[in-house]
């Protein structure tokens, strides 16, 4: 154990504590820096502020590996640093890098001079190659974080996509012995190659998540069942087993978002044809509103002063993040109507609707609701007996865009089932 | 998308309209002195807004807390060329000259969902606005003009065909496939009436602009139901609205067929508790008065 690099995760958010907590768990001396006392005796404590399944049992067995610390000393004894934090994005999706070059130059300053920094955090083309300086070892590492299976993505990857100054040189010994414990290729390039992979990846996500949508919104208009058409299209070798084909309510979480709109900026400053990528916004953001319509096409026409159920706030399930969530934006859209919500993870916030309650579980909130709402398809949630639902909810409308009840249940129980794609 | 100035509706101190003869004037103004909200109707009598003096004599009458309402347009059964494009022009080039000499609390502005192509797949706030007649450079450039003028909360309203007993136009929808069924007892369709479009009730209008006036709301808007229907369709909900058998027959098609769809989430959205009169009973409504 003694030859293995020590490295270090600087930035301790989402992307920071799952890769950091990944890197012990392959044997490696792991340091976690963040420069908040209070989160680093928090992580210390082994409190995570982040939802993940197994991620709290993976730091649990490899914690005599990894040390939190806001001392950015310790950073001297590092042979490879990730500066790794989660990149804020505004509505439009644009970047907040600042959070980024402060850890950056923190980590080069009191890093050793043959120390290798490894930008973890996305950026947009080009920003690695302007921050390259003489003499110091600067990559750039593609992330692949997926919300809610972050440590099946941090502990097993693919592929490690990684940005060089010269690709044609092989990486420094202690970075590669580092990527190549998880046993999977790696594929130098060049930094802007590198960068531009990570958009390429979302870009392709999104491509099928759109064609999906808009193949539901269509399927739900002319008698055709989408989730009928998907295991057809999983079986063509051209589309794939794991393709993203499941409808959903647009896109959501910030990231994709803010490849989208990156890509819309490069096409704009370049001159090069992006109407694709608006077109997918457009029909994200159209998508995301099928609940809205649905609830004003079956429900609030009929209900005077209609009493809502909602679960799920999460913006998907297995995560805390409400970041662009659907379920924050319907209850923008509903604000005259009371709502009283229940969501596994995230607690209620009345900041969110003027009336808006919380409930102790699914089936009480539930109760005397003129229609169910489950914007989050939670494991949880596809635990409810329909039965169960029928005999508390007051209307018969359920708005189950993911399917997380079975339909046949839900008519036997005298449910009107909604969902999407049918 | 609409920003309301007040969260909660509030009766304004006075609305001013400018059309109140119209087809949509004649009912906001009865509806508004329904709900005894205080009117000023200035109608061609009071004002000529293509004269020299309609500047003058708009900003005489406008007082710093009125909701100004401007519904007055030379529609294209008015003509369709230049001399009405250019008087509906000036009629614009009055009213802003007024409300910049005597700024009002508020303006609505009615335009018309003619602005967008008919190309353009699904329409809302953000479709790009394409006018390719006159009638529609008009409102384009109206609106464009009002824009620049309003130094007050400007919510510019794009209905969409509107229905309705009264109506004075005779454009291909509803009104005039009434009028159809009842003068000779057949609908004739252009082609077989596979063409889709979106038709809003009179009333819904009215009520809409109440509310936009209610909450002072600013921004674009465009009045549809969000339900598109065929005009074969329609035409068979007409023609069962009379006791005896009314045919629907179609004719050769001359021209390809384009559809228009709504997507109405940002009315929806401005307005969560709005309910959409539905087309039968809105027909039948406008059916009923029209034989009183």
């Amino acid at each position: 154990m003694t030859n293995l690099a020590r490295i270090a995760y600087v930035g301790m958010t989402h992307l920071g504590i799952c890769s950091a907590i990944a890197a012990a768990s392959k044997g490696f001396s792991t340091i976690g820096f963040s420069p908040e006392e209070d989160l680093v005796a928090r992580l210390g404590a082994g409190q995570l502020p982040v939802v993940e399944p197994e991620l709290d049992a993976l730091l649990r067995d490899h914690r005599e590996r990894i040390t939190f610390t806001s001392d950015p000393a310790t950073l001297g004894d590092c042979d490879v640093i990730y500066v790794a934090p989660d990149i804020p994005t505004d509505h439009t999706g644009r970047s907040d890098l600042s959070p980024l070059n402060v850890l950056l130059d923190l980590a080069r300053k009191h890093s050793r001079p043959d120390a290798v920094i490894v930008i973890l955090s996305q950026v947009a083309p080009g920003y690695t190659r302007a921050r390259a300086q003489q003499g110091r070892l600067l990559f750039y590492q593609v992330e692949t974080l997926i919300f809610g299976r972050a440590v099946e993505r941090a502990t097993k990857p693919e592929r490690f996509i990684v940005g060089c100054l010269d690709p044609h040189q092989p990486l420094p010994p202690a970075l590669a012995r580092y990527l190549e414990a998880f046993g999977c290729p790696i594929l130098p390039m060049r930094f802007e190659s590198a960068e531009l992979a990570k958009i390429a990846i979302n870009c392709c996500l999104v491509a099928s998540v759109a064609t999906a949508n808009t193949l539901a919104g269509i399927c739900e208009n002319i008698g055709a069942d989408w989730s009928e058409i998907v295991p057809a299209l999983r079986l063509d070798r051209r589309i794939g087993p794991y393709s993203y084909l499941a409808p959903g309510l647009g896109i959501s979480g910030g990231n994709l978002e803010r490849d989208l709109a990156t890509m819309v900026e490069l096409g704009d400053a370049h001159g090069t044809d992006v109407g694709v990528v608006r077109a997918w916004q457009a029909n994200s953001r159209f998508r995301r509103d099928w609940v809205l319509r649905k609830l004003h096409e079956l429900v609030l026409p009929a209900v005077t002063d209609a009493k809502l159920a909602l679960l799920g706030l999460a913006y998907k399930e297995n995560t805390h993040s409400t970041k662009n969530s659907p379920a924050l934006a319907l209850l923008a859209d509903v604000a005259p109507f009371a709502v009283t919500a229940y969501d596994p993870v995230v607690a209620v916030n009345g900041d969110w609707h003027p009336r808006l309650s919380g409930a102790i579980d699914a089936l009480a909130a539930v109760a005397d609701a003129d229609a169910l709402i489950i914007m989050t398809p939670w494991p949880q949630f596809k635990d409810l007996k329909p039965a169960d639902v029928a005999g508390r909810l007051r209307g018969k409308i359920v708005i189950d865009p993911f399917a997380c009840l079975d339909r046949a249940a839900c008519y036997a129980a005298g449910l009107s089932h909604h969902t999407l794609g049918v | 998308m609409l920003q309301h100035h007040n969260s909660d509706a509030q009766a304004p101190s006075r609305v001013v309209i400018l059309g109140p003869n119209g087809f949509v004037g004649r009912r906001l103004v009865a509806h508004l002195n329904a709900n005894k909200t205080p009117v000023l109707s200035l109608g061609r009598e009071q004002v000529d807004l293509t004269a020299g003096n309609a500047a003058d004599k708009i900003s005489a009458e406008l007082r710093s807390d009125d909701t100004l309402v401007f519904l007055a347009a030379l529609t294209p059964d008015k003509g369709r060329g230049i001399p009405p494009f250019l008087d509906n022009l000036k009629m614009a080039a009055a009213v802003c000259a007024a409300i910049e000499a005597k700024p009002p609390a508020h303006i609505v502005y009615v335009s018309s969902d003619a602005v967008y192509p008919f190309r353009s797949g699904l329409v809302d706030e953000t479709s790009c606005a394409e006018p390719n007649d006159l009638y529609a450079a008009m409102h384009m450039a109206r609106e464009i003009m009002i824009k620049q003028s309003a130094k007050a909360p400007l919510a510019i309203l794009r209905p969409t065909l509107i229905y309705g007993a009264d109506d004075t136009h005779n454009s291909y929808g509803p009104n005039r496939l009434r009028r159809m069924a009842r003068k000779d007892g057949r609908i004739s369709l252009f082609g077989d009436g596979e063409e889709t479009r979106d038709h809003i009730y009179i009333d819904d209008v009215v009520a809409l602009i109440e509310l936009v006036i209610r909450h002072r709301s600013a921004g674009l808007l465009n009045l549809a139901t969000g339900k598109p229907v065929a005009f074969s369709d329609l035409a068979r909900m007409v023609a069962s609205l009379f006791p005896s058998t009314v045919e629907v027959n179609g004719t050769p098609r001359k021209n390809p067929v384009t559809h228009r769809a709504f997507d109405v989430t940002a009315l929806l959205r401005s307005f969560p508790k709005f309910r959409f009169t539905g087309l039968e009973e809105g027909l039948a409504a406008a059916h009923q008065q029209e034989i009183v």
